[in-house]
């Protein structure tokens, strides 16, 4: 570590926890009347392949963007 | 003898407060429970503020109080990012910097992606806007990340900034994400 570094702030690990996010969502839901086992069967499978791709895509791509936060000494 | 006295309507919260004039007869003193009671009711208690009196006692203007939001309020999620690093009369200084750009290109990724799994989920676009909306809303980030740095008569530092502002937002809208998405099964 050479002398005097200083880091703004690490980003990795951080965000609101799991399960308020998972409360907020089934509250918004319950509040427009929208019933979860109602969602599942509005979707065909390729629409379901197609989200699934599409998300982890996002997640590889948010990985990359906080790797490349947390450590831009790799880059 | 008819006095003529105006008031101001004590209700009228807007804009076009009106006067009001009325003949000065012994009614005026007359209460809205039927006694004399001056200015102060002395047989009914009021428990409720004047806000809660008013908005209960004033149907008509208030035909719209359930209505959660208006057109006029959208999610927001602003940010503003500022970096100054100043360096003087030094040498050999590493200075590390976050572009913004890809991580601001990567939040407006997510949130189209979140409002796509929202209307092919819900499929009626009124309602999966309406979610979407409130969803949004509920991470009503208003950010500012200013960041001044002034390095003076230094040798050998490192120096390394995060927007941390941005990386949280991203964290946490992948989270909504990846929320909905096993709610209908999908992960």
């Amino acid at each position: 570590m050479k002398v005097g570094e200083v880091n703004m702030g690490d980003a990795s690990n951080q965000g609101v926890p799991e399960k308020v996010v998972d409360l907020m969502v089934d509250s918004i839901f319950r509040k427009n009347g929208i019933k979860p086992d109602e969602l599942k069967k509005n979707l065909s499978d390729e629409q379901k392949q197609m989200l699934k791709e599409m998300v982890e895509d996002l997640k590889d791509q948010v990985d990359q963007f906080n790797k490349k936060n947390s450590d831009p000494t790799n880059e | 003898m008819a006095v003529y006295r105006s008031a101001r309507d004590t209700n009228d919260y807007s804009r076009n407060r009106k006067q009001q004039y009325f003949l000065d007869t012994e009614d005026r003193y007359r209460c809205s429970c039927g006694n004399k009671c001056d200015e102060k009711c002395r047989h009914e208690s009021r428990n409720e503020s004047e806000f809660d009196y008013n908005f209960n006692n004033n149907d008509n203007d208030h035909d719209d109080a359930t209505v959660s939001q208006d057109g006029e309020q959208y999610a927001f999620m602003e940010q503003e990012s500022a970096e100054l690093i100043w360096v003087k009369e030094s040498c050999d200084i590493t200075i590390n910097t976050t572009d913004t750009q890809a991580g601001v290109s990567l939040q407006a990724g997510l949130q189209l992606a979140i409002a796509l799994v929202l209307r092919i989920t819900i499929g009626d676009s009124d309602q999966s806007e309406a979610v979407s909306q409130e969803l949004m809303q509920q991470f009503d980030m208003t950010q500012s990340n200013k960041q001044k740095i002034y390095i003076y008569n230094t040798k050998d530092a490192t120096v390394t900034t995060t927007d941390t502002d941005l990386a949280i937002n991203i964290q946490v809208l992948l989270q909504l994400l990846v929320a909905l998405i096993i709610i209908v099964d999908i992960l």
